[in-house]
């Protein structure tokens, strides 16, 4: 009874079902005997992943920081941006900096949010990462030190991404948290009746949100018309901050790049220029010039006129009134607006610079005050917003779902489109069944360029703002957040050019990543985690994800079929996803027969979370193959 | 047996495709049930679209004319909600968060996710309109009411071009009904999204009637398969859309019956013919866990809600060595810096793991914690956790207690100092963290532990389970009787949802709500005043600073209520009866406080001491700590430190 002829059986199911979709697969096969399927050989990955640093429960080594002697304290937590700095010495591979986008309250390593630094090398056996220890000028010794901020140039608050410079690997940190009164740092920041003034803080007080210290700050710097400058303490965040990782401690604060909710920036190959995006609505695309290479205490501060001739407004940064209201500043210089720019990277081949617009759905009522104060929109976001038939996007129904990552070239001083988010689809039209989307690429956030193979990619994380309108595919019931490649030679790239890294545990979201020099690892933060992942894969996380030297651009592409009949099957061991010459419906079968796993309307699918061994594959046009994952 | 079933079907489907071939296409197949199913989708989407341009018009009219069109525009407004009713399954399903955002969200203010600042979100939809169309001064509202029409136009046109072209799949149909069931029940009977209106039932006919045309569908087929599940599925949704029709009043409708009748046995069926129909089940297209047990057929069973998912876990990791290690350390007062309190000092297993305190004692006997001890049987079914929601998982809420000089005032590496001077504990965390040599003691295996025993503090077999599920014949008539006022007339069940009757948002279990109820300081009727705990707003976490987060507060579970006097955050009530009373005047604001932003309704709920002690005895019936009392008889030696081996199972106090 069980011995089904199945070859037979299956070339006569395509009959049945014209609908691919509607295909039903049957739970359990047997094939007949003597029944040889074509056999296709999965190899085992190159890629592997190695942790380096778990939030929350690794120690940091610490400063004395509000009366406390210097110790030991756990880490803080959820990792955002990652920097890495070269060793010159070649003595070790460099050091890594991991900034914790929260605000929390700890005596040793300082309220608000804050970073950790760290040193790897190279084992030469096994080429893992080691974290070495390491004694710093201000005597301590370990392995992970949190940065000093408290003593240096004051706290830092929910630190989200950075500059990590691809000339010699200087750090800042950036925070997006923008505070606008001393008690929206420590006390609250709402004004319910009800609520405001001081509350009784969480149980017992020992964590909790916020700065205690709110007392005005002086400034200490070396920066001009910032030295003994007495600020209010709120008006202290919100700036980048240079750290020195090999020390890990603060050096200063950029009061000369304007005070805003700076989220990434860049630094250009002549270390002169320096990019800077904040995340706001809108948001300003600001660059700083210094009047010497590396020394970026001094210069001109720019904001990015779409409509002007050279593209550039300066803005008085000699002037600390203006520098501390940035954003009047801009909107007044008629600057263009963004709808809440990520992270700036820059192409060290080409010295192209690449930014995320991470989106939001309705930015409208946002940009629309700016805009009657004098700021600008991009052509682009006109042009979309008339294509879309929403006229203005200050309307209130522009939507702005997916994000999309922008080029800006110094050449022509121009910000131009590199890929739109997506599925983007015409709102006045269904998309039709057969052009179904998929692939999705949603919030782009993190973002860097990394050489693999002697070629530039751009690394994208996604952090979803949400899940309406295809953020997730049809019939998924999580959020997750990917991790892409793109060739930055694909012409014209859309979201089909992008390429999967399945090698990041599901479900955790990727907040940033950026890869050694040697080019042998990606270097990866994570947070958002989900409970498929045994630990530390379930907690704020810093790994490599090494084996990048051993993929080649060839091997990162899609297959090229040619011209052949009937169903053929590429897989990829890179990206850990079997390909397909045309979009199909597909059950996996165990080697005893049960059915596992379904596809629909797919062209490839993702192999990663089989464990190794025989599989056999079945298609809804009837075809069986055999699958064998190492 | 199902390898031989899907053997067959094999044949049948061999047998069809020959017939097919030969016969025309008279062979009804998955394919026409699919297109059937897209073929009603559409005309819903049409009706819809349709209902909705009369709703403008009539809402137009009313800016116009006012109260004379009042009637015209209720009843436009019914029209307009029966017609989302009735492709809600799918609606919800392609987009739920489409859905909350622009459509059928609830009546309440939101902050913007993933924005670094307080972005609030004035609520939209058809909500808002039915409190609105059906409030007290409609004609006072009107341009308010015609703007949100005409938006709610806008964004149905844009909800239906995307969800136009999602190719619909088998399992779509089927999960979206069963979701769609969940929903019903949980939430469309009891009024949680009629909050004007009342117009709950027909709606709950309409939502039924659009699940039950979807699965009839698939009828010729499954009776092909599983002729017996074929014709039960027919029959038990023709008689649950009947009962509904035959049973009209909201204050009375047999919410149980239905339940037990009608709603369970479909629960199961439209899974029966999901598997004999042999379409994939969640967990073959994602690797991701689902938030609730897609295997389970019951509403009420004791794995409907999957564990694994709120305990941030994958099964292997929530394990018998490690609850068992958890528990030691939960009755273990070396834990705190006196070595004289234990988790079990708040919650004791014999209160259902409360205290009976209004606010439990501090450290020290220091006065008290700032707030009431929750049960912890079921609180792992909870998206955040505290009062205030700070913490996302149980392991991070250990450090809370750790560390607040109130409740343990010590730190982990003191407690790692202490725990390591035990072999016996030693040996414990090797065993149970063998997989994590470098993390064997450490804060995250403390954590984790004490995370694994509470999350397997789990509770669905209390009398009323068992009477749902059919594993006890009666149930205490004033026990139904106080379900169908819980889930109906005294709106418990709005916010404290089935089956955990806790505020984990059905039918996705993925959020947990907290709720504005004004809960006094004192029981003062002469001078009250509201409580002054802050709640969610000082959560420490940046979204939850908004004015409406003030004094809102999680909603907990009422299951074993009975064993956890006193009641609220602060422990104000002593009695169930109390804090029914407190709900029945309409929270702080029935009782004259200044609440501005309340979410209980502030109308009395009309219930009479009668109805008040049906209610208490539903609560009753929710008692269940079998299996889950059971303290340590003793605890790990330590042997160089002779004075801690003399610490007390459990805490001195």
């Amino acid at each position: 009874m069980k011995k089904v002829i199945l070859s037979l059986l299956l070339s006569s199911m395509a009959m049945l079902f014209v609908n691919a979709q509607a295909t039903i697969f049957a739970e359990e096969i047997e094939l007949p005997d003597g029944f040889v399927p074509e056999t296709v050989l999965m190899p085992p990955s190159p890629l592997s992943l190695q942790v380096l640093f778990v939030g929350g429960v690794d120690l940091v080594q610490t400063t004395p920081t509000y009366g406390y002697e210097a110790g030991i304290a756990y880490a803080k937590e959820w990792h955002d941006f990652i920097g890495f700095t070269p060793d010159e010495t070649e003595e070790s591979l460099g050091w890594i900096s991991v900034n914790h986008e929260m605000i929390y309250q700890d005596d040793r390593i300082g309220d608000g949010g804050g970073m950790t630094a760290f040193r790897v090398a190279r084992d030469p056996i096994t080429g893992l990462l080691n974290v070495v220890d390491q004694q710093l000028e201000d005597g301590r010794k370990g392995k992970f030190f949190n940065v000093d901020f408290v003593n240096t140039v004051g706290e830092t608050g929910m630190n989200c991404g950075g500059i990590s410079s691809v000339v010699d690997g200087r750090i800042w940190t950036a925070e997006e948290w923008f505070r606008s009164s001393n008690s929206s740092i420590y006390n609250g920041s709402f004004t319910s009746s009800q609520g405001s003034g001081g509350y009784p803080k969480a149980p017992g007080g020992a964590e909790n949100q916020g700065v205690r210290d709110t007392a005005s700050f002086v400034i200490s710097s070396d920066i001009e018309g910032f030295d003994g400058l007495e600020v209010r303490k709120f008006e202290n965040f919100n700036w980048m901050v240079e750290i020195d990782p090999r020390q890990a401690t603060a050096i200063r604060k950029q009061y000369n790049w304007g005070r805003q909710p700076y989220e990434g920036g860049t630094v250009a190959l002549d270390n002169t220029t320096i990019y800077l995006g904040p995340d706001d609505t809108p948001g300003f695309w600001t660059k700083f010039v210094a009047d010497a290479p590396g020394d970026f205490t001094k210069g001109k501060l720019y904001v990015y006129k779409a409509d002007a001739d050279d593209r550039w407004i300066e803005i008085d940064n000699t002037d600390p009134e203006k520098m501390l209201n940035f954003k009047s500043q801009a909107v007044a210089a008629g600057a263009t607006m963004y709808n809440r720019i990520e992270w700036v990277a820059i192409d060290p081949a080409t010295g192209l610079v690449y930014w995320t617009e991470t989106g939001r759905d309705s930015p409208g009522s946002r940009w629309a005050d700016e805009e009657s104060a004098g700021a600008t929109h991009d052509p682009y976001h006109i042009q979309r917003a008339i294509d879309k038939g929403w006229g203005t996007p200050s309307s209130s129904d522009y939507r702005d779902y997916y994000g999309r990552v922008w080029v800006y070239d110094p050449a022509t001083n121009y910000n131009t489109v590199l890929i739109e988010g997506g599925p983007e689809w015409d709102e006045e039209e269904s998309p039709a069944e057969a052009d179904y989307f998929r692939k999705h690429l949603s919030n782009p956030d993190g973002l860097n360029v990394m050489n693999i193979d002697g070629q530039s990619f751009l690394v994208i994380c996604e952090d979803l703002n949400g899940r309406s309108y295809g953020r997730v595919p049809a019939g998924v019931s999580n959020n997750t957040c990917e991790l892409w490649l793109l060739d930055l030679n694909t012409e014209n790239p859309t979201v089909d050019d992008l390429i999967r890294i399945s090698a990041v545990p599901a479900g955790a979201e990727v907040t940033g990543a950026i890869a050694t020099p040697d080019g042998k690892s990606l270097l990866v933060n994570s947070q958002h985690p989900s409970s498929t992942n045994p630990f530390p894969f379930n907690h704020s996380l810093t790994y490599a994800i090494h084996g990048f030297d051993e993929i080649t651009v060839s091997g990162l592409e899609d297959p090229q079929f040619g011209d052949v009949e009937g169903l053929q099957l590429y897989p990829n061991p890179a990206t850990r996803a079997v390909y397909f010459n045309q979009a199909i419906d597909l059950a996996i079968y165990n080697a005893d027969g049960q059915r596992i796993k379904v596809f629909r309307n797919v062209t490839q699918v993702d192999v990663s979370g089989l464990p190794a061994g025989a599989y056999f594959l079945q298609t809804s046009d009837g075809q069986t193959k055999k699958l064998v994952v190492n | 047996m199902k390898k031989l079933y899907g053997i067959l079907y094999l044949f049948a489907l061999l047998l069809s495709t020959h017939f097919l071939s030969f016969s025309s296409q008279l062979e009804y197949t998955g394919a026409d049930a699919l297109g059937q199913v897209k073929q009603q989708f559409e005309t819903g989407l049409e009706e819809m679209t349709a209902a909705i341009h009369t709703y403008e018009e009539q809402a137009e009219r009313f800016a116009q004319q006012g109260n004379n069109n009042l009637p015209a525009l209720q009843h436009a407004h019914l029209a307009a909600r029966l017609a989302f009713k009735k492709i809600e399954f799918l609606l919800e399903y392609n987009d739920r968060e489409a859905v909350k955002k622009y459509l059928n969200g609830p009546p309440l203010p939101t902050t913007e996710a993933k924005v670094p600042e307080v972005r609030i979100i004035e609520p939209i939809g058809l909500q808002v309109l039915d409190e609105l169309v059906f409030g007290e001064s409609p004609e006072a509202e009107k341009e308010q009411i015609a703007a949100l029409v005409n938006q709610l136009g806008h964004d149905f046109a844009a909800a239906r071009t995307y969800q136009g072209g999602i190719p619909l799949q088998h399992r779509f149909v089927f999960e979206a009904v069963r979701y769609e069931l969940i929903r019903i029940f949980t939430l469309g009977l009891t009024g949680f999204d009629t909050p004007g209106s009342g117009n709950a039932l027909p709606e709950a006919s309409a939502a039924l009637k659009g699940a039950a045309d979807a699965l009839a569908a698939y009828l010729p087929l499954i009776e092909q398969q599983a002729p017996a599940v074929a014709r039960q599925l027919a029959a038990t949704q023709q008689q649950a859309l009947a009962y509904l029709q035959a049973n009209p009043d909201f204050d009375t409708f047999g919410r149980l019956h239905f339940l037990k009748t009608f709603l369970n046995p479909m629960f199961a069926l439209s899974l029966q013919a999901q598997e004999a129909l042999q379409i994939e089940l969640p967990g073959e297209v994602s690797e991701l866990p689902q938030s609730i047990n897609y295997r389970a057929g019951n509403l009420f069973d004791d794995d409907f809600l999957n564990v694994h998912y709120f305990a941030n876990h994958s099964p292997g990791e929530l394990n018998d060595k490690r609850v068992a290690l958890g528990r030691l350390l939960f009755f273990d007062p070396i834990l705190s810096s006196n070595n004289q309190r234990s988790c079990a000092s708040c919650h004791q297993p014999g209160r259902a793991f409360t205290d009976g305190q209004d606010k439990s004692l501090a450290l020290n006997g220091e006065g008290k914690i700032q707030r009431n001890a929750p049960t912890l049987i079921n609180a792992i079914y909870s998206e955040r956790y505290f009062y205030d929601l700070r913490e996302p998982s149980l392991e991070r809420q250990v450090k809370h207690v750790v560390r607040d000089h109130k409740e343990f005032g010590t730190d982990f590496l003191a407690i790692i100092d202490k725990l390591s001077r035990s072999q016996e504990y030693w040996q414990l965390f090797a065993e149970a963290y063998q997989s994590q040599p470098q993390y064997q003691l450490s804060k995250w295996s403390i954590s984790d532990a004490l995370a694994c025993y509470v999350a397997s503090l789990r509770s669905f077999n209390s009398p009323f389970d068992q009477y749902v599920r059919g594993e006890k014949e009666t149930l205490e008539p004033l026990a139904v009787q106080g379900f169908n006022l819980f889930m109906g007339k005294a709106s418990c069940g709005t916010c404290h949802f089935a089956p955990a009757f806790n505020g984990t948002v059905p039918p996705y279990y993925q959020e947990s709500e907290s709720e504005v109820l004004g809960v006094p300081a004192t029981q003062s009727e002469s001078r009250p005043a509201l409580d002054s705990d802050p709640g969610r707003i000082a959560s420490a976490r940046p979204q939850d600073e908004a004015p409406f987060y003030a004094h809102s507060f999680k909603t907990v579970t009422v299951r074993n209520a009975a064993l956890t006097a006193p009641y609220m955050h602060n422990g104000l009530y002593s009695s169930l009866e109390e804090v029914i009373d407190f709900y029945n005047k309409g929270g702080g604001r029935g009782l004259g406080l200044d609440v501005p932003y309340q979410t209980l309704p502030e109308t009395p709920l009309n219930l009479n001491e009668q109805e008040i002690a049906a209610l208490a005895a539903f609560m009753e019936s929710l008692t269940d700590t079998t299996g889950l009392t059971a303290v340590p008889e003793r605890l790990p030696m330590f042997e160089g430190e002779p004075e801690w081996n003399e610490r007390v199972v459990g805490g001195v106090y």
